[in-house]
């Protein structure tokens, strides 16, 4: 059965096609959900608040979009939400814990840490969002605008000086290894 | 500086951006092989969807009730005003002196609860 038929049947009010469809997106999703926040423990947590939003709302989507995208808008939404309720302090001392586990994952593959990371971490979430959207999945600034609900422009500017502030970060982050 | 053509959709990129957006897109990949997922299986998530359609369920029909009782409220306020029935408003205050400790009651065990 393809999307179109399982995203109809989900609407129609078809529990085995909603969870099918749930469970076709749910490694897309989480592995979204993880470079945006850079923290898999919130990854987790907000894939469970998204796939509960999209059966509360499937009956709203429209199918203009695909779905994967109405996905990354509702979970967009919530993570922005949830940041804008936390406190600065405590929203920096989660995200270092969560780069300091993955460096410790790292170095149990025998991998390289890489600071574009940590430069990426370092960045507001408002303009990591549509770097990663655009620069990893290859989104337009048109379809990135209508995910975050701000105009095409702004998501070129958060982009363009975004890329400049990682740009500056991993000099600052080099300067300080020499 | 000179410019390439980054996207075929439309913006430019210096040659700068262009290797800061490649040294994203290669860090970011790493973040997959280091946090790899396990995908549950079918029943997990019938389990869920059935267990959110419920509460959605029973939300709206809490959410109906409350509608509903609020409405017969004013009715009654409105009818007790328009016929003069004095005595509807000291019903109204008895059902108030019964329901209000049971409220704020109700309202405690949440707050002690949370």
């Amino acid at each position: 059965m393809d999307e179109k038929e399982l995203i109809l049947k989900a609407k129609k009010g078809d529990s085995l096609a909603l969870s099918t469809l749930l469970q076709q997106n749910y490694s897309f999703l989480i592995k979204f959900l993880m470079k945006i926040t850079l923290h898999p423990q919130i990854a987790e947590d907000l894939t469970q608040e998204t796939m509960l939003k999209c059966i509360e709302k499937i009956h709203l989507y429209n199918g203009q979009s695909k779905f994967s995208s109405w996905l990354i808008t509702i979970a967009s939404n919530l993570y922005i939400d949830q940041q804008r309720k936390k406190k600065r302090e405590n929203k920096w001392k989660e995200q270092e814990q969560a780069l300091r586990k993955m460096k410790w994952e790292a170095a149990k593959m025998n991998d390289e840490w890489s600071d574009v990371i940590d430069a990426l971490a370092q960045i507001n979430e408002e303009i990591r969002m549509p770097i990663v959207l655009k620069h990893y999945y290859g989104y337009s600034y048109e379809e990135i605008g209508q995910m975050m609900g701000i105009a095409a422009g702004t998501v070129k500017s958060r982009v363009s000086n975004g890329l400049k502030n990682l740009r500056k970060e991993m000099a600052k982050h080099e300067g300080e290894t020499i | 500086m000179k410019e390439k053509r980054f996207n075929h959709r439309e913006v430019t990129l210096t040659d700068e951006e262009e290797l800061m957006a490649k040294q994203v897109k290669e860090g970011l990949e790493k973040i997959d092989q280091w946090n790899p997922v396990s995908i549950p299986n079918i029943q997990w998530f019938q389990q869920q969807v059935e267990m959110e359609k419920k509460r959605i369920r029973k939300k709206q029909w809490k959410d109906l009730l409350t509608f509903v009782s609020f409405a017969v409220f004013m009715l009654v306020i409105l009818l007790a005003i328009v016929y003069r029935q004095p005595i509807v408003f000291l019903y109204i205050q008895l059902v108030g002196i019964i329901v209000l400790p049971f409220a704020f009651d109700q309202k405690r065990k949440k707050v002690s609860s949370e």
